[in-house]
């Protein structure tokens, strides 16, 4: 080949690739070149949002909860900072605040071309000396950011919850959030984050090397609503104070127990929960969770080991909204109610029942036919054993009977069995009431519970077969039987025990129902919304249902109540009650979870018995009996809502 | 002196011969050009880049003038000394502290020398043509005919001429000053008469050693996230993709007729194009002078290209005509991949654009390898006592 033809080869090649070149700025200069001139346009204005102050969160009497104040916080925009002078910045600003330089750097980096990021909030002092370095440090700059302060330090943290930077899943369920300001993450503070949030304002500007050389008219942030409660400061302060006494009391009973060699200790007594509820409104007038936090730290920024110690003893964890418990003899109230309503049929010819006279004989243990090969079948009445004799409804509810109750657990399995509908009335009733459904209370994560019938049953069951490796939830000679419901899980349901778990705050709907005729709310925390332009906007409870409890049943079963705290199982723990013990009831719970941990202590208390207004629930979790340590607690609570001066919690009876 | 003796002889063969004016007004037509786009994307730094260019601008128009009339002829005697000086400040390079290269990291790539980096690197690119014409074209007094097909030791050799040197660069790191040496010998040893045999060998080589490198893994991250832009220009807007996208931003927005020179509100004038003044230079043209400005310096190029393959087809010896297709090629694959990355069609590497981007060893070695073609051009008719020489 010539070498004239190979240079005119080479000029072809060249060619080539000028007119690549040629044609793909066409392309993007005139083909695409308005779409992208517009982009560009507007690439040049930077754009910033203005913090919104956060609204306040009041008691139900106007007592400051939470609220803002202006601090002093340093900002780093990149906007301003050449590349050359970023190395700088991140070192004299790392030595500065004293924190570390790798974890600066990296927050820089994260923030991206013209990003800006908030380096944390400083003390006075510190923005004084950082405002003389200014000079030596562009980009950096002090501004004023509302800071969260919780008035009352732990005092309902459950309730009111703390902010914290979004994360993944909020920025999921929230794409619009600006990842740089503070997000509700439990509580109130989570619950209503939008209405209390605001709209951030926004601020226009074009900068050229680090100044700014014009501005386009700001938009004003709008301030966050507030949030009035309906907690009462003074009710909370008392149970948070009560349920600390009841865990101290718990342990010293379990510190005597530990002398005796009768009783078996497991555990150390650490947490309790309570709720105390108005039964007309449904308003939430208290509600504690021991153990608690102070939503404080989250404000400073939260060292990585005090949130491990908090979050491994569960304190962030509700256990009024979120703890799970055998409701135990608390739920009695309900078959009571059940059994005077539907007439739950007593079981025939056993020794000890009366099916005519709907009396049993409560003596400790039942006597249950014979099995088919003669084995002899015998409940006993296992906790506290004492004969009471023949008793009826009334008497065996405020000795809190478990016999009588199994019998009518017992008759209703018998009567009704498999394929009738009326087999699950008692849990028909309990769902109704709000066992196993979430109150749709205003916080998240509340839990459901379980109230078990034979359906979720054999469903557990078939999961069960399916699923060898998960962790079993009935016992494995279940799996044997073609219907694994039996009648002994009926008779433990009647008593609140077996695969029944409800939280504090539904034990409390459900007494709260039962006294108010039947009138079932969702209950709520927050009362109103106050928002900035001065309106007031109630927040509706809303009626889930309306359970037909008759006006005699309802009576009869207030009645019974107070006969609890009078001579029955918490009489030892209200006989310093001081004036109007007619006018209070209740009724004790002693939960068995496993019987290799110590017991759950209950009390629901109900005031006053002529109009209730107020339903006060105490778990003591793990605590040991409901008559012996958690009644003392709600008595003190009961005492100070009816105006009695509240008597030291010391041992109750010792009775479930 | 040999040297002097020469020019005395050149200025009687310059009787009947003058600078190829054509190529000479394309390079001042770029230059000029460039020193207002460096003015336009530098002016409210206060650096005075403008000002330091024109300094570089003149002394690389000197350069053009000294080396236009030195017989490049004279450089094939003394090509290994030159050769060994240009690997010692290659290898200088290492002995200074890293400097930021303007982009992710840091690099061995300057001699400070007080009043301006040195950067041996770009005067490399210069030797390494000499070296390549003057191992692919004959012997000056040698019979051998210069259409001869090219021997495989010849082409064996080439590599090893490219590969010292480019070695050195890519350890500096300047992936993209290695890979011009790579481009100019393809083209210089298919002009020289390397078999299509031979041809297909190295570009298959080439296809080969990039797989193999992309599969190895021998690719920094860096690297492969500017790759990976190409592709998914939203795979990191902070950071790899930014440049690209803000530099296809300034150009598309220039759209056909530009926003005017110096325009207000220009992202030229916010200097939001990072390395605007360097490797990007060329957004400022598209964006302030559009299509049409853009098209203006491309041809601009085109006509330097041009001119430089007539002077290889006019040179007196295969010496001086590899020199001038070496040129072009350099010239080349400089225009297409710092414009091709700029348009977001090749991948951003360091490579600046002849005559336009700020840099003095740049534009100084540019001028060097002008001036030399030039004296090609103005070699190409020999004098009457030299026609027994061939």
């Amino acid at each position: 080949m010539k070498f004239a033809v190979r240079l005119s080869l080479v000029g072809l090649v060249f060619i080539t690739m000028f007119s690549v070149v040629g044609l793909r700025l066409w392309f993007i200069q005139v083909a695409q070149g308005s779409t992208i001139a517009q982009e560009a346009t507007e690439q040049t204005w930077i754009q910033r949002s203005v913090y919104a102050p956060r609204g306040d969160i009041f008691d139900r009497n106007g007592q400051l909860l939470a609220t803002s104040r202006i601090v002093p916080a340093v900002v780093v925009d990149r906007t301003f900072i050449q590349p050359d002078q970023a190395q700088g910045v991140v070192d004299r600003l790392s030595a500065l605040l004293a924190i570390d330089r790798g974890h600066l750097a990296e927050q820089y980096e994260k923030a991206g071309v013209n990003g800006r990021f908030e380096v944390g909030s400083i003390s006075t002092e510190m923005a004084y000396r950082i405002n003389e370095e200014l000079d030596d440090l562009p980009g950096v700059e002090i501004v004023k950011i509302p800071e969260r302060i919780y008035i009352n330090g732990p005092t309902a943290a459950h309730v009111i919850g703390h902010l914290g930077l979004p994360d993944a899943s909020d920025l999921e369920e929230r794409p619009d959030l600006d990842p740089s300001v503070r997000v509700g993450k439990l509580g109130i503070e989570k619950f209503y984050d939008e209405l209390l949030q605001g709209i951030p304002g926004t601020e226009e500007f074009r900068v050229r090397r680090g100044q700014i050389i014009d501005t386009r008219p700001s938009v004003d942030p709008v301030q966050g609503s507030s949030v009035v409660l309906s907690i009462d400061l003074g009710i909370q302060e008392i149970l948070e104070m009560a349920l600390e006494e009841g865990i101290q009391l718990s342990n010293e009973v379990k510190d005597q127990d530990r002398q005796n060699p009768d009783r078996e200790v497991f555990s150390v007594t650490e947490r309790a929960a309570a709720v105390v509820l108005d039964v007309d409104t449904f308003e939430v007038l208290a509600a504690a969770s021991v153990p608690d936090f102070d939503p404080q730290f989250f404000v400073a920024g939260i060292d990585a080991e005090q949130f491990a110690l908090l979050n491994e003893a569960r304190a962030f964890n509700n256990l009024a909204t979120n703890g799970l418990y055998p409701p135990a003899s608390t739920f009695k109230a309900i078959t009571y109610t059940v059994a005077m309503e539907e007439m739950l049929p007593l079981p025939e010819q056993i020794e000890g029942i009366d099916p005519g006279a709907r009396q049993v004989h409560c003596d400790g243990t039942l006597e249950l036919p014979q099995l088919a090969d003669g084995t002899p079948q015998v409940k006993k009445d296992w906790y506290y054993p004492r004969t009471y004799g023949w008793l009826g409804l009334s008497d065996a509810l405020t000795v809190s009977c478990n016999i009588y109750f199994w019998s009518l657990g017992l008759g209703t399995y018998q009567t009704y069995g498999r394929g009738d509908p009326r087999e699950t009335v008692i849990q028909d009733w309990a769902k109704m009431l709000g066992y196993g459904e979430k109150t749709g209370i205003d916080l998240v994560n509340e839990a459901d519970g379980v109230v078990p019938t034979r359906e979720l049953f054999e469903e557990w069951k078939q999961y069960q077969i399916d699923n060898p490796d998960q962790p079993p939830r009935l016992d494995p000679s279940r799996l044997e039987i073609a219907s694994p419901w039996l009648g002994g899980d009926l008779m433990d349901f009647a008593i609140g025990q077996g695969a029944f778990t409800a939280t504090p705050l539904q034990v409390a709907v459900s007494y709260a129902a039962l006294v108010n005729g039947g009138n079932v709310y969702e209950p709520r925390l927050a009362k109103e919304i106050r928002h900035p332009d001065g309106t007031v906007e109630p927040v509706e409870t809303v009626l889930k249902r309306t359970v037909p409890i008759s006006e005699n049943t309802r009576r009869s079963l207030l009645h019974d109540l107070n006969r609890v705290v009078t001579s029955g199982t918490a009489r030892g723990a209200f006989v310093d009650f001081g004036e109007g013990l007619e006018q209070v009831g209740g009724k004790t719970g002693t939960g068995q979870s496993v019987k290799t941990r110590d017991n759950h202590a209950w009390f629901v208390g109900v005031t006053p018995i002529d109009d209730p207004k107020y339903v006060v629930v105490v778990l003591i979790e793990e605590g040991g009996s409901g008559g012996g340590v958690a009644a003392p607690v709600a008595r003190h609570i009961l005492q100070y809502l009816t105006g009695n001066e509240p008597t030291p919690i010391v041992q109750g009876d010792r009775a479930d | 002196m040999a040297v002097i003796s020469r020019l005395r002889e050149v200025a009687v063969v310059r009787r009947g011969n003058k600078s190829d004016r054509i190529l000479l007004g394309a390079i001042f037509v770029l230059s000029s050009i460039g020193l207002m786009m460096i003015y336009s994307a530098t002016r409210s730094s206060g650096t005075f880049s403008m000002e330091r260019q024109m300094i570089f601008v003149a002394a690389g128009l000197i350069i053009l003038a000294v080396f236009s009339n030195i017989d490049y002829r004279e450089y094939r005697v003394m090509l290994p000394i030159i050769s060994i000086v240009t690997l010692v400040l290659l290898g200088a390079v290492f002995l200074f502290d890293p400097v930021s290269d303007g982009g992710v990291g840091q690099a061995y790539r300057w001699i400070p020398l007080g009043f301006f980096n040195l950067q041996p690197s770009e005067f490399a690119k210069v030797v390494v043509i000499l070296v390549l014409a003057s191992l692919l074209s004959p012997e000056r007094n040698s019979d051998e005919p210069p259409g001869r097909q090219l021997t495989w030791k010849k082409v064996g050799l080439a590599l090893v001429v490219v590969a010292i040197p480019g070695a050195m660069i890519y350890e500096q790191p300047d992936l993209g000053t290695a890979l011009v040496f790579g481009f100019v010998m393809i083209v210089l040893l298919f002009a020289a008469g390397a078999t299509w045999r031979q041809m297909l060998t190295l570009i298959g080589g080439v296809v080969g050693g990039a797989i193999a490198v992309v599969q190895l893994g021998l690719l920094s991250d860096y690297q492969l996230a500017r790759i990976q832009c190409l592709v998914d220009p939203a795979s990191d807007p902070t950071s790899a993709c930014y440049q690209l996208s803000q530099s296809m931003r300034a150009i598309g927005s220039g759209q056909l007729f530009g926003k005017g020179f110096l325009a207000d509100g220009s992202m030229t004038s916010f200097e939001y194009v990072p390395e605007q003044q360097t490797d990007f230079i060329f957004t400022a043209v598209a964006e302030q002078f559009g299509l049409l400005g853009s098209l203006v310096v491309l041809a601009a190029f085109a006509i330097i290209v041009w001119r430089l393959l007539v002077i290889a087809a006019n040179a007196r010896d295969r010496f001086g005509a590899l020199i001038a297709v070496g040129v072009a090629a350099m010239i080349m694959f400089h225009v297409f991949v710092n414009v091709g990355m700029t348009v977001g069609i090749m991948p951003v590497t360091g490579i600046p654009l002849p005559f336009l981007s700020q840099g003095g060893s740049f534009y100084m070695a540019m001028a060097l390898a002008l001036g030399i073609a030039n004296s090609v051009w103005l070699m190409r008719t020999p004098v009457p006592s030299e026609n027994q020489l061939l």
